[in-house]
C-alpha cells in the first residue's frame, strides 16, 4: 500500500469539529438519553409496585387485639378437676365462648362502656371467632392456668381493626351487613378505656390459615413451613444431582452426538414453561407413583425438576470459567482427573454453583403454577409434623398463599396477601444478598 | 570452536533419557506432527524451537502424556522413559506425569498457599510418611527453585500473590516436588520479565545436572542461552536436532538457517 | 525453502550496507597496491604520498565497519549464516586493514629507493608479483560476494604461486647483494618490499578462508602447501 492509495488528509485544527464527528457525538447523547429513560421507566414501575405492596401490606403485620381479663372456671374448663388433657379436650370452644362472652360483658361493665344498642351477639362478635379455639388452645396447652385469671388477647373482628386501620368508616359500617356502626361506637369507647389497642402482629408470620370469615386470624405459618420443606427437597435433591451432571458434562463426558443432544435438551428445559411441570408432577407422582396430594414432597420433586436445569447451567458455566492452566497444573504434577475436579476445579467453581443453585432457589420458592396442579392449594389449617413425616402431609406454599388470599371476597385479605408477599419478597432478596455476598468473598483471582 | 565441540562431545555420550521413535499426532484430520524421532539425554537441557503450530508443543505434551486430555488427539509411534513404552496399556498417566513433571507456559500456581502448592505433588502421590518429612520435601523444592529466600518467610500466603517470576520459579517447585527425572518445560518465560526471565534460565542450568530438561521456546536467544542440544521443528517435521551451538552457527538443512536467521516465521 | 530476504527487512539493510562498505574497502586497497606498485615502478613521489596519505581513509572505513558490525551483533543478534556473515565481515576488513597498511609501507619506501641505485629488474619481478597479489584479492573480494567456495579455492592455491615468486625475488635481491655490496641497502628495501607484497598475499588468502567458512560454515582445512617454508629462505629452496 502505498500512501497515494490512502485518503488525502487535509490539515485541520484539533479545535474545530467537524460535520460527521458532531454527528457521531450527537448520536451517542441520544443513545444515552435511552438509556437514561428505559432505567427510569424500570424504576417508575418498581417504586410503584413496591409503595403498593408496602402501602397495602405493611397493615397485615399489625393487628388489632381485644384485650380483657378472663377467669378460667375450674367447674366450666375441667369438672372433674384431675386436669387431664383428654377430659379437658372434651370442653369445646362453646363453653370456652360463654367464659369469654361473660368476662366481656363484665368488663365493659366495670369500665362504664354504654353496650345498651347493641345485642349481647353484636358485643361478641367485636372479637374475632377465633378468640374461643384460642383460649382453648392456650389452656390446653397450660392446664396449670385454670382457676386463675389471665389477661387475654383475642383478635378484634376484622372489620373492628379494619376500623382501627382506616379502612372501615362509620360510613361503610352501616351498609356492610357484618358490622354497624353501633358496633364501631362500642369498639371505639373499648379503645379509650385501654381494651381495644393495634400492634405488632407476630401470628401473622407464625399462625396457619384461617376461613374465609376470620381474616383476622389467618397467618402465613403453614406457608413458610410448607416452603422451608419444599426448599430443604429442593436443595437436598438438585445440588448434588446438577453439580454431578454438569461435572460429568463438563469435564469427563465424551464430546459427541448423544452429549450435544443432552446439552440442547437441558438449555431446552430450562425455558420450560413451569404449568408443564406441574402436569408432568401430577401424572407422575401423585397418578403413577400414588405420592400424596397436597404434600412438599411432591412440590419439593417438582420444583427440584424445574430447578435442575438452572442449576446445571449454573454450576457448567462456573467450570468453564475456571482457567484451563488449572486443570493443566494439577494434571501435570500427576494428578487424576478426580482429584484435579474435587481438590482444584470445584472450590474455584463453588461460588458460582452456590450463586446459580441459590437463584434457582430463589425461583422456585416463588413458584406458584405447578404447585396449583398438585393440589398445593387446598386449605391447609393443621402444621405439618417435622420431616420426614411431614414431608407427606399436607401444607401450602408462600406464592400459593397469595394466590389464595387475592381469591378470597373478604377485603382484609387483600392486605394479608400483600403482607404475605412483603415476606416472599423479603425471602427473595435475602436469597439473592446471600448470593451477592458468597460470590463476592470466595470469589478467587487469578 | 574448541568448547564447543567439548560439549559436543560431552552430550554425545550421555544417555538417552527418553527415546521417541516415529511419533506421529493427529488432531482429528489434522495431522500436527510427522514421523518425529528424537532422543532426550539425561542430565541435558534440549530445547524445542520452531514456528507457532510446528509440532514443537505437541510433541513436548507427548512425552508426559498430557495429550490424553485431548479428546480428538491421536498418538501412534513409540515414546520410551528409561526403555519402557509410556503409551503402553499398562502405564497409568499420573505415575508418568510424577516423574517426567511438566511447567506452563503461563504461571498458574493454584490459589492456595505457597507451602500447598509445592506440598500437593508428593500428598497426591504419598511420597512422605509424615510432616516433617513433607515440609522438608517443600523446603528443598523451595531452595531448589531459587525461591526459598524469597518466601520462606511466607509459606502460608497465597501462592498467586508472588509476582510473575516468582509464580514461575513456584511451578518449578511444585514440580520438581514429585522428584521428577524429565523435566518438561512450555514456553516457561513467554510471560516473564528479561529480568524474571534470567532468573528462570539461571534455574534451568542449574536444574539440569538433576533432570533431564526439555524447553519449548518461541525465543531462539533463549534456547541458545539454557540448551545444550536443539530440535528444530517446522510443519510437524523435526527438521534437525543437533548441538545447540552447532545449530546456530551452522545448521545443515536450509529451512532451519532460514528459521535461524529470521526468513521464515 | 531459503527465502533470501529476512523478515525484518531493516536486518537486510543494514547488513547489505556493512557489506557494502568491506567491497568499498576492497576498492580502496586494491588501487592502493596498484598505485603504490606504479609508484615503486616509476619512483613517482608525488603518487606514493597518494597512497600514503589514503591509508588514513582505509583505516577510517575499518573502523567503521567493526563499529557497524558491533551494532548489528548487539541489535540484530545475528544467528547462523548471518552470524557468519557478520563475524567474516570483521575479519576480511581486519586483512584489508593490514593491506592498506602494506601498501602504505611500499609507498613510503619509493622516495627512499629514488635517491638509492635502481635494479629494474628486481623491481620488474616485484611489479608481476604485486599485479598478481592484487588479481588474488580482487578474485578473493569476488568469492566473498559470489559466496563462491570455487573461486576462493583458487585463490588458496594461487597463493603458493605468489609464494614461489617471493622465493624467486629473495634469490634474485640475494644475488644482487652478492654482486655488489652498494645494492644491499635498495635490495634489503626491496625485500621488505617483496615480504609485504608476499604477507598481501597471505590476508587474500585469509579472505578466501573467510569466504569458506561463510559458505560451509567450517574453516578449510590445512591442507595448503607454505609457500613460504624456511627451508626457501635460506638459498636452497627444496620444493
Amino acid at each position: 500500500m502505498t500512501d497515494a492509495s490512502l485518503p488525502a488528509a487535509a490539515p485541520k485544527s484539533l479545535l474545530v469539529a467537524d460535520g460527521r464527528t458532531r454527528r457521531r457525538k450527537a448520536a451517542e447523547t441520544r443513545f444515552r438519553l435511552y438509556g437514561v429513560a428505559a432505567i427510569a421507566i424500570g424504576l417508575l414501575a418498581l417504586v410503584f409496585l413496591l409503595t403498593s405492596v408496602l402501602g397495602n401490606g405493611v397493615n397485615a403485620f399489625r393487628q388489632t387485639f381485644v384485650e380483657i381479663p378472663v377467669t378460667l372456671d375450674e367447674a366450666v374448663l375441667d369438672k372433674t378437676g384431675t386436669r387431664d388433657p383428654k377430659a379437658m379436650a372434651k370442653v369445646t370452644t362453646v363453653s370456652y365462648g360463654k367464659l369469654i362472652q361473660q368476662a366481656l360483658e363484665a368488663e365493659l361493665a366495670t369500665r362504664g362502656i354504654d353496650t345498651s344498642a347493641l345485642t349481647e351477639k353484636q358485643v361478641m362478635s367485636l372479637m374475632s371467632k377465633e378468640a374461643p379455639a384460642d383460649l382453648r388452645r392456650q389452656v390446653l396447652a397450660d392446664p396449670l392456668l385454670i382457676g386463675q385469671t389471665i389477661t387475654f388477647d383475642a383478635f378484634a373482628t376484622s372489620r373492628v381493626d379494619g376500623y382501627f386501620k382506616g379502612r372501615v368508616t362509620m360510613e361503610s359500617a352501616s351498609r356492610d351487613s357484618n358490622i354497624t356502626p353501633e358496633q364501631l361506637v362500642v369498639a371505639e369507647a373499648m379503645a379509650g378505656a385501654g381494651l381495644i389497642e393495634t400492634r405488632w402482629n407476630w401470628r401473622f408470620l407464625t399462625a396457619p390459615d384461617a376461613s374465609e370469615l376470620r381474616p383476622e386470624a389467618a397467618g402465613l405459618g403453614v406457608a413458610i413451613l410448607g416452603s422451608a420443606y419444599m426448599m430443604l427437597i429442593v436443595l437436598v435433591l438438585s445440588l448434588p444431582i446438577g453439580v454431578a451432571t454438569s461435572i460429568y458434562l463438563e469435564e469427563m463426558a465424551p464430546k459427541n452426538r448423544w452429549t450435544d443432544l443432552i446439552e440442547v435438551n437441558i438449555a431446552n428445559l430450562a425455558a420450560v414453561p413451569s404449568i408443564v411441570y406441574g402436569i408432568l408432577a401430577l401424572a407422575l407422582f401423585i397418578n403413577f407413583m400414588g405420592l400424596p396430594q397436597s404434600a412438599p414432597i411432591v412440590g419439593g420433586l417438582v420444583l427440584t425438576l424445574m430447578t435442575l436445569p438452572t442449576i446445571i447451567i449454573a454450576t457448567r458455566a462456573a467450570l468453564q470459567a475456571v482457567p484451563p492452566s488449572i486443570r493443566d497444573a494439577a494434571l501435570g504434577v500427576g494428578a487424576s482427573k478426580m482429584q484435579s475436579i474435587f481438590h482444584h476445579v470445584l472450590p474455584l467453581a463453588m461460588p458460582g454453583i452456590l450463586t446459580g443453585t441459590i437463584l434457582g432457589l430463589a425461583r422456585a420458592l416463588g413458584e406458584s403454577a405447578p404447585l396449583l396442579l398438585i393440589g398445593m392449594v387446598a386449605f391447609v389449617k393443621d402444621f405439618p409434623s417435622a420431616p420426614p413425616e411431614g414431608l407427606m402431609q399436607p401444607a401450602t406454599a408462600l406464592p400459593v398463599q397469595v394466590y389464595q388470599w387475592t381469591q378470597r371476597s373478604d377485603p382484609a385479605f387483600v392486605e394479608r396477601a400483600s403482607g404475605a408477599i412483603i415476606v416472599l419478597l423479603t425471602f427473595l432478596l435475602t436469597m439473592n444478598a446471600v448470593a451477592i455476598i458468597l460470590r463476592r468473598r470466595f470469589e478467587r483471582r487469578w | 570452536m574448541n568448547v564447543m565441540q567439548i560439549a559436543e562431545r560431552a552430550t554425545a555420550t550421555a544417555t538417552a533419557k527418553m527415546t521417541a521413535r516415529g511419533v506421529q499426532v493427529h488432531y482429528g484430520e489434522n495431522h500436527a506432527l510427522k514421523d518425529v524421532d528424537v532422543d532426550i539425554l539425561a542430565g541435558t537441557v534440549t530445547a524445542f524451537i520452531g514456528p507457532s503450530g510446528c509440532g514443537k508443543s505437541t510433541f513436548l505434551r507427548c512425552l508426559n502424556r498430557m495429550n490424553d486430555t485431548v479428546a480428538s488427539a491421536r498418538v501412534t509411534g513409540e515414546i520410551r522413559l528409561d526403555g519402557e513404552d509410556i503409551y503402553d496399556r499398562r502405564v497409568d498417566p499420573v505415575t508418568l506425569r510424577a516423574r517426567v513433571g511438566m511447567v506452563f507456559q503461563k504461571p498458574n500456581p493454584f490459589p492456595k498457599s505457597i507451602y500447598e502448592n509445592v506440598a500437593y505433588g508428593p500428598r497426591i502421590h504419598g511420597l512422605t510418611r509424615n510432616r516433617a518429612e513433607l515440609d522438608q520435601v517443600v523446603e528443598t523444592s523451595l531452595r531448589k527453585a531459587a525461591l526459598w529466600n524469597e518466601v520462606k518467610d511466607r509459606l502460608q500466603a497465597p501462592g498467586t500473590g508472588l509476582s510473575g517470576g516468582q509464580q514461575q520459579r513456584l511451578c518449578i517447585a511444585r514440580a520438581i516436588a514429585t522428584a521428577p527425572e524429565v523435566l518438561l518445560m512450555d514456553e516457561p518465560c513467554s510471560a516473564l520479565d528479561p529480568i524474571a526471565t534470567a532468573q528462570v534460565e539461571e534455574l534451568i542450568d542449574e536444574l539440569h545436572t538433576q533432570f533431564s530438561v526439555v524447553i519449548v521456546t518461541h525465543s531462539m536467544q533463549q534456547a541458545a542461552r539454557v540448551s545444550q542440544r536443539t530440535a528444530f521443528f517446522h510443519l510437524g517435521h523435526l527438521v534437525e536436532y543437533g548441538e545447540t551451538g552447532q545449530i546456530f552457527t551452522n545448521p545443515r538443512d536450509p529451512r532451519t538457517e532460514s528459521y535461524i536467521t529470521g526468513r521464515i516465521g | 525453502m531459503q527465502i533470501d530476504k529476512h523478515i525484518l527487512s531493516a536486518f537486510d539493510r543494514d547488513l547489505e550496507g556493512v557489506q557494502a562498505l568491506v567491497m568499498k574497502m576492497g576498492g580502496l586497497v586494491e588501487s592502493a597496491m596498484l598505485d603504490a606498485a606504479q609508484a615503486l615502478d616509476t619512483i613517482d613521489t608525488e603518487l606514493a604520498q597518494r597512497v600514503w596519505a589514503g591509508d588514513r581513509a582505509i583505516d577510517a572505513l575499518e573502523e567503521q565497519i567493526h563499529n557497524e558490525c558491533a551494532r548489528l551483533l548487539a541489535l540484530r543478534s545475528p544467528a547462523a549464516s548471518d552470524l557468519r556473515t557478520v563475524l567474516t565481515v570483521m575479519r576480511i576488513a581486519t586483512n584489508l586493514e593490514r593491506c592498506g597498511d602494506y601498501a602504505k609501507n611500499l609507498a613510503k619506501r619509493v622516495p627512499v629507493l629514488g635517491d638509492l641505485p635502481s635494479l629494474p629488474g628486481a623491481v620488474g619481478s616485484i611489479r608481476r608479483m604485486t599485479r598478481a597479489v592484487v588479481l588474488l584479492l580482487k578474485d578473493a573480494l569476488d568469492a566473498y560476494i559470489a559466496r563462491d567456495v570455487a573461486i576462493a579455492s583458487d585463490v588458496r592455491q594461487r597463493d603458493q604461486d605468489v609464494d614461489q615468486m617471493y622465493n624467486a625475488i629473495f634469490r634474485e635481491l640475494l644475488t644482487h647483494m652478492l654482486e655488489d655490496m652498494r645494492n644491499i641497502t635498495p635490495c634489503m628495501h626491496l625485500h621488505f618490499i617483496a615480504k609485504n607484497i608476499e604477507r598481501v598475499g597471505d590476508h587474500a588468502t585469509g579472505i578466501a578462508e573467510q569466504v569458506i567458512y561463510l559458505v560451509t560454515g567450517a574453516m578449510p582445512d590445512e591442507d595448503r602447501p607454505k609457500g613460504t617454508s624456511l627451508s626457501a629462505l635460506t638459498g636452497n629452496p627444496t620444493e
